[in-house]
């Protein structure tokens, strides 16, 4: 499991969705969480860095995971995903702080997302009103964003949960393109007050 | 003064029954803050040359410039004065509410000198000091004492008193407050029966005056915030309470047992916080504006009250091979009860144990006999019978023995709960510490277990002297705001000069904070030298510098203290015999001693 984590760790940085210490990640096992540590470096994980917890109940091990286990948990117990990436991609960022939804115009981002939610709370950051909010959403969503702070993209194993969150970036980058070269209507649809989804 | 601090302190001679309040400058207040700070300042300026059990050697109780604000854990208080346990100069602080009513009587500080001829307790209140007779009380536990004196002088008091082991002069004697809570190490509590001061009781009125409501306001906000979001102060201690660190820590190979003979502890998990929860717990707690809420009250074994806490549980357990909840509590309930401080008197009977095993002491109490460890903590809170023997701390008892290396002390104060050949850093903390062998000085637990704000490789000692001075400092200043260090684990240094500045009215930032830190610091070390306090003693016991450990994770490690200690005192700009240099107590500004 290790290598799983360091791989789509590194990649994540590599791939500029992650900043130093940015993002975490965690995959579950039945009744049990594995997730980065708080504070650790993605793109530098070592053994001491992934944190075995419970997925309903604390444990010690809870003063050492990631600051947003809480969004995790709620994300397991809500919907069927036995893997999730918590990235901070830059252009989905931006986008989300004018979108109420990202909506792709390239075909890979069509054919894998139709749409991308993106969720707006007051605190963003390990709040219950993020761990009430996107559950729902991903159940019946690969990736949502949430405003001015980051993607959570699920899946049955890391590596899909990984690729949802770099093709929503990829994505994101062609939008940004699209509209800088006057392609008409490349941010209209996902503007804010006419959420789709 | 007027905001934030009271700008006096009230001075009470029990020898003389004189009382008067004596005022404080802005500058001394700026410069040493409160709390920790301006009770080392306060006890230094009498001279290092009196002796623990002097009716001189004043005992002093100190508040902070935002103790009894809306700050979140801005109950605390400190106590200084000369221990009798370590003789260095020394300061504990307390949770609990006594802090508050302290600050509300309108003072910074009670300083207490003198010996009453007869046993008294202290009123103290808006209008100042009014010494009672308290005959009645003494001999009584702290139980019966806080509440007889709450029924007495009203609800809203709040009492600060000691049980059998300070009247009995027992050199582990905490002095407890508002029942539960303890300025438990130094053996404060002993100094206070040395006076024949059975209780100060504090009740007051005088409001806190804040110079800006709307900015505290939003630093508390976010302070807020951050305490939410982080994982530490939101889920592991308020639902686990700091036992939350025993299976944590024994995985890591860093919780000593049987006398740190061994660094982990098979019964771990039947003393652990996950247990605790389980089994033992009635509701959770917290201390006066604490939104963390660590407290547990408890019931076991017929008994109800609070803790007990991880050092605590690591004392009476693991430290003397014991590894049964119910009789841990016990053991805490009674120490509490008695007035002795747990992680003394645990370390000190594992250490009679490892004598009894040895052959250095036949009569002593054998690793795992939870029974005997209940008639012992009697028996030392009375000195009587074999607790005479241990009232005086492990590093006389061993000594006597005939083998002081059996003492796990750093300049009598026996160690906490955590194996330093493990944790290279914490190691030169307990070493270097101004009062012995504590944990929180420099508590690098956060950066080395906790990864807070980063982990660091707890095995290396690489960085670890600068990393050692950066926490002396900034712990110093925060002991002397008067805040919980477990707010560290939420908040960084420059919320703690924001809450300042806002209540004060005065530009702190986070640096200036450093510098408080760092006077109190070196005043601390001057202090001690001129007590003949040498950096000899800044040291570990041989065990941990020469017996590898057996086995897990840091198997093969011994503390590496003579590679980071010449580093250390180089980077504090000491001589390289651990003293500060003429410059460094210039640029301090600190007063000089002879000696």
């Amino acid at each position: 499991m290790l290598e799983q984590f360091r791989k789509f760790g590194r990649e994540l940085f590599l791939q500029g969705v992650n900043s130093s210490h940015s993002g975490n990640m965690s995959v579950r096992m039945g009744d049990r969480i594995f997730i980065t540590r708080r504070g650790s470096m993605l793109s530098d994980l070592t053994e001491r860095d992934i944190i075995e917890t419970g997925l309903h109940g604390d444990d010690s091990h809870i003063v050492l995971a990631s600051t947003e286990i809480k969004i995790h948990r709620a994300i397991y117990q809500g919907t069927s995903a036995l893997a999730i990436v918590h990235a901070h991609p830059p252009m989905a960022i931006a986008l989300s702080l004018i979108c109420d939804e990202i909506i792709p115009i390239d075909t890979e981002g069509i054919y894998y997302f139709k749409t991308v939610p993106v969720i707006a709370t007051e605190l963003t950051v390990g709040s219950d009103e993020v761990a009430e909010k996107l559950p729902p959403v991903l159940g019946n969503y690969r990736i949502a964003v949430l405003r001015g702070h980051g993607s959570f993209a699920v899946g049955q194993m890391l590596e899909e949960a990984f690729q949802w969150t770099s093709s929503l970036e990829a994505t994101c980058r062609v939008i940004y393109f699209a509209a800088q070269l006057g392609f008409p209507g490349a941010l209209a649809r996902g503007k804010q007050g006419e959420p789709s989804w | 003064m007027a905001y934030g601090w009271m700008g006096r302190y009230l001075e009470v001679d029990l020898s003389t029954g004189r009382v008067g309040y004596k005022e404080l400058s802005e500058e001394l207040l700026t410069h040493y803050l409160g709390g920790r700070g301006l009770g080392v300042r306060l006890v230094a300026e009498r001279g290092p040359g009196i002796q623990p059990f002097s009716p001189d050697n004043p005992l002093v109780f100190a508040v902070g410039p935002l103790t009894a604000t809306p700050a979140p854990t801005a109950g605390r208080f400190s106590l200084v004065s000369r221990s009798p346990l370590t003789g260095t100069i020394f300061d504990a602080n307390s949770g609990g509410r006594f802090g508050v009513q302290l600050k509300r009587c309108g003072v910074d500080a009670l300083v207490i000198t003198g010996k009453a001829p007869q046993p008294v307790y202290l009123s103290i209140t808006d209008r100042g000091a009014e010494i009672k007779e308290a005959n009645h009380l003494w001999g009584e536990g702290v139980k019966e004492t806080t509440d007889t004196i709450v029924e007495a002088e009203g609800e809203e008091a709040s009492v600060a008193c000691i049980g059998p082991a300070g009247e009995n002069a027992s050199l582990m004697a905490a002095v407890m407050n508002d029942t539960h809570r303890a300025c438990a190490r130094g053996g404060l509590g002993a100094v206070m029966g040395s006076k024949r001061l059975k209780a100060v009781v504090a009740r007051g009125t005088i409001p806190v005056r804040v110079a800006d409501r709307e900015r505290l306001d939003f630093v508390i906000r976010e302070s807020r915030r951050w305490i939410k979001a982080n994982p530490v102060t939101s889920r592991g201690l308020p639902f686990f309470g700091t036992a939350i660190l025993v299976n944590l820590i024994n995985e890591l190979g860093a919780f000593p047992a049987l006398n740190f003979q061994r660094s982990n502890f098979e019964g771990a998990e039947n003393i652990s916080g996950e247990n605790l929860t389980e089994n033992i717990l009635l509701r959770r707690k917290a201390c006066w504006g604490c939104p963390i809420g660590c407290a547990r009250v408890t019931e076991a074994g017929g008994m109800r009250g609070e803790g007990p806490e991880y050092e605590s549980i690591w004392a009476l357990g693991a430290q003397c091979g014991i590894d049964n909840l119910e009789t841990v509590a016990k053991a805490n309930y009674l120490c509490n009860q008695v007035g002795l401080d747990t992680i003394s008197t645990g370390s000190t009977v594992g250490c009679a144990m490892e004598a009894r095993q040895r052959g250095y002491w036949p009569e002593g109490p054998i690793f795992g006999d939870g029974e005997d460890l209940l008639r012992l903590i009697r028996e030392i809170a009375q000195v009587d019978g074999r607790g005479r023997e241990l009232a005086e701390g492990s590093r006389r008892f061993a000594q006597r023995r005939g083998a002081p290396e059996l003492a796990m002390e750093v300049k009598g104060l026996e160690l906490p709960a955590y194996d330093p050949r493990g944790l290279q850093g914490q190691g030169l903390g307990f070493a270097t510490s101004n009062r012995g062998g504590c944990h929180l000085r420099a508590y690098l637990v956060a950066p080395e277990i906790l990864g807070i704000p980063k982990m660091v490789d707890r095995f290396s000692t690489r960085d670890k002297p600068g990393l050692t001075i950066f926490y002396q400092n900034i712990n110093a200043a925060v002991d002397s705001l008067v805040f919980c260090r477990f707010l560290q684990f939420s908040l960084s240094d420059d919320y703690f000069a924001r809450m300042l500045s806002a209540v004060t009215g005065k530009a702190f930032r986070s640096q200036d904070l450093h510098l408080v830190g760092e006077r109190v610091w070196n005043l601390e070390r001057s202090f001690n030298l001129a007590c003949g306090i040498s950096g000899e003693e800044d040291t570990l016991p041989r065990r941990l510098l020469e017996e590898e450990v057996k086995e897990g994770p840091a198997r093969g490690r011994v503390v590496y203290l003579e590679k980071m200690l010449p580093l250390y005192y180089r980077a504090r700009g000491w001589s390289l015999e651990g003293v500060p240099t003429k410059e460094k107590v210039k640029d301090l500004n600190l007063p000089t001693f002879k000696g």
